[in-house]
């Protein structure tokens, strides 16, 4: 690596932009994908209860629910509190209810399901056996809402895949490329050697341990860069005074995130370092 | 013929033939070298002489024959078994193929690194390799700042360096004036006197004159009927 100095700096800079991409579409997908968990964490299900439910039989199915796994919380409201909330939403439509004589609302729980059970198929089949349940007149949730909003994380997935797999794609070529010029560099060194008796492996190793080191460096070098942005657009938001408390929400790549971008950069320049010592052992076969 | 039956084959070509294109390098050449044998191979430039010894260390393969170093049969060794096979041949080129950028002992010591030898094994053994061509006083120095005559010793050595049973020198003495060949030829001499088979590939009289030895001709790819050089 030293003895090839500018080219080495090159491919550390040019990987590390590369991987930089892949980073803020990292980081987009990261914080996208989050946004999305809390509207998934905010939907909630309504299991209403029959009119003729005696309290004793309410407290049966709370007990029941609560014992289920894939109840994450879970809050009882009572004809008068919904009577109340309908009171407090709709001021000017109360009289309608008033002229019915009795309350009509009924007793409901209002259940958040814990994230393993966020999917639109997962909710279907939970709210479909709660309505089994003896007591519980109907179970009620926005399946649209649901539906496009794992349409939406769905999308955002394949986005970031296919994102990711082409800019992998160009960190691995300017590597290869990098490699392959040094292999180019050291042709006659690499012949003497072969000459004399080293091994394949003797003569790859250092090569591909330097294609590693290169994507190493190249993608820690990036995590910089992205770090750098990303405070830079923190302190752009607080600075503009808009998007205010949002600065907050957003999230940069966790350690280990971190540390993964780091190893795919090394395990992108172990393949790019591959690619071209097998064109070059071609080369000279 | 009969003293050669006694003592070990290191070298044996049987019915080796060798085609580029349309041209053949070599045509159905057969013989035999024993171990701690001096062996010239001559003919004038093209007659095959460096695809011979290219063959006995596994650079090219034959088209059609068999060839057997060290009891080995090179064509058929596999690609990971012939670095095993290039160190127990030592090879010394013509344009001595050193490493510009390291020094004389680092290019000597080379044989032995790739073996995995030990630093102070590797200490000792090319000090003496060094010692024994006579260049141990430029050690430090880079390849270019000696003399042709120097570099020629530095790639004797470290074809010598890790002790192997042949030794093959493709125009060793090509850039040499005759002074120079005359001392390469002696430093051959010596190698062999220790037990080492010697293969020289020459198209150069001078080396003939002061090699009173076995004399293998190859003419436009094809072996000539064997004579003995008398000094």
């Amino acid at each position: 690596m030293w003895t090839n100095r500018a080219t080495t700096m090159v491919a550390i800079v040019t990987t590390a932009f590369t991987l930089a991409c892949v980073g803020v579409f990292l980081l987009l997908y990261v914080n996208l994908l989050a946004a999305a968990g809390w509207l998934q964490d905010d939907v909630k299900i309504m299991v209403y209860l029959d009119e003729r439910l005696v309290s004793d039989s309410v407290a049966e199915i709370e007990q029941q629910l609560r014992s289920d796994q894939a109840v994450a919380s879970l809050l009882f409201i009572s004809k008068e509190q919904a009577l109340g909330e309908f009171k407090a939403q709709f001021p000017s439509e109360s009289h309608l209810l008033e002229g019915l004589g009795q309350n009509p609302l009924p007793a409901s729980f209002v259940v958040a399901l814990s994230p393993p059970f966020h999917s639109p198929d997962a909710i279907y089949r939970w709210a479909e056996r709660v309505r089994q349940v003896a007591g519980v007149s109907k179970v009620d949730y926005n399946q649209d809402w649901i539906d496009a909003l794992a349409k939406v994380i769905h999308s955002i997935e394949l986005v970031a895949i296919g994102i990711g797999v082409i800019l992998s794609a160009a960190a691995v070529t300017i590597i290869a490329n990098t490699i392959r010029l040094t292999l180019f560099a050291r042709r006659d060194e690499i012949a003497i050697l072969r000459l004399i008796g080293a091994t394949t492996s003797f003569i790859h190793i250092p090569y591909l341990l330097e294609g590693a080191a290169l994507g190493a460096l190249g993608s820690a070098l990036s995590l910089v860069m992205l770090k750098f942005m990303y405070e830079l657009f923190r302190q752009q938001m607080r600075a503009t005074g808009r998007f205010a408390g949002l600065d907050n929400l957003i999230a940069f790549l966790s350690p280990s995130v971190c540390l993964a971008l780091i190893a795919l950069g090394m395990g992108l320049g172990f393949a790019g370092s591959l690619v071209s010592i097998r064109r070059f052992g071609e080369a000279k076969a | 013929m009969a003293l050669l039956e006694q003592v070990p084959k290191m070298i044996q070509l049987i019915h080796v033939s060798k085609r580029y294109d349309q041209r053949s390098a070599l045509s159905d050449v057969s013989f035999e070298i024993g171990k701690g044998e001096f062996v010239l191979l001559m003919g004038p430039s093209g007659a095959g002489k460096s695809t011979l010894l290219r063959m006995l260390i596994g650079a090219e393969q034959p088209d059609e024959g068999q060839i057997f170093v060290h009891q080995k049969n090179v064509t058929m060794l596999r690609r990971s078994e012939i670095p095993y096979l290039r160190r127990k041949v030592g090879t010394v080129f013509q344009d001595f193929r050193l490493l510009p950028k390291k020094s004389v002992f680092d290019n000597v010591s080379l044989p032995l690194l790739v073996q995995g030898i030990s630093s102070a094994d590797i200490r000792r053994k090319v000090t003496e390799a060094l010692r024994a061509v006579g260049v141990d006083h430029k050690r430090d120095q880079l390849p270019a700042g000696l003399s042709t005559g120097e570099q020629q010793r530095v790639c004797i050595a470290r074809a010598i360096v890790n002790g192997p049973v042949v030794l093959l020198a493709d125009e060793p003495t090509g850039n040499l004036d005759p002074a120079l060949t005359s001392e390469i030829i002696e430093l051959f001499k010596l190698i062999n006197a220790r037990g080492t088979t010697v293969v020289v590939a020459t198209h150069d009289p001078l080396v003939m004159e002061q090699v009173n030895r076995r004399v293998l001709t190859l003419s436009q790819g094809t072996l000539l009927p064997e004579r003995r050089v008398m000094g």
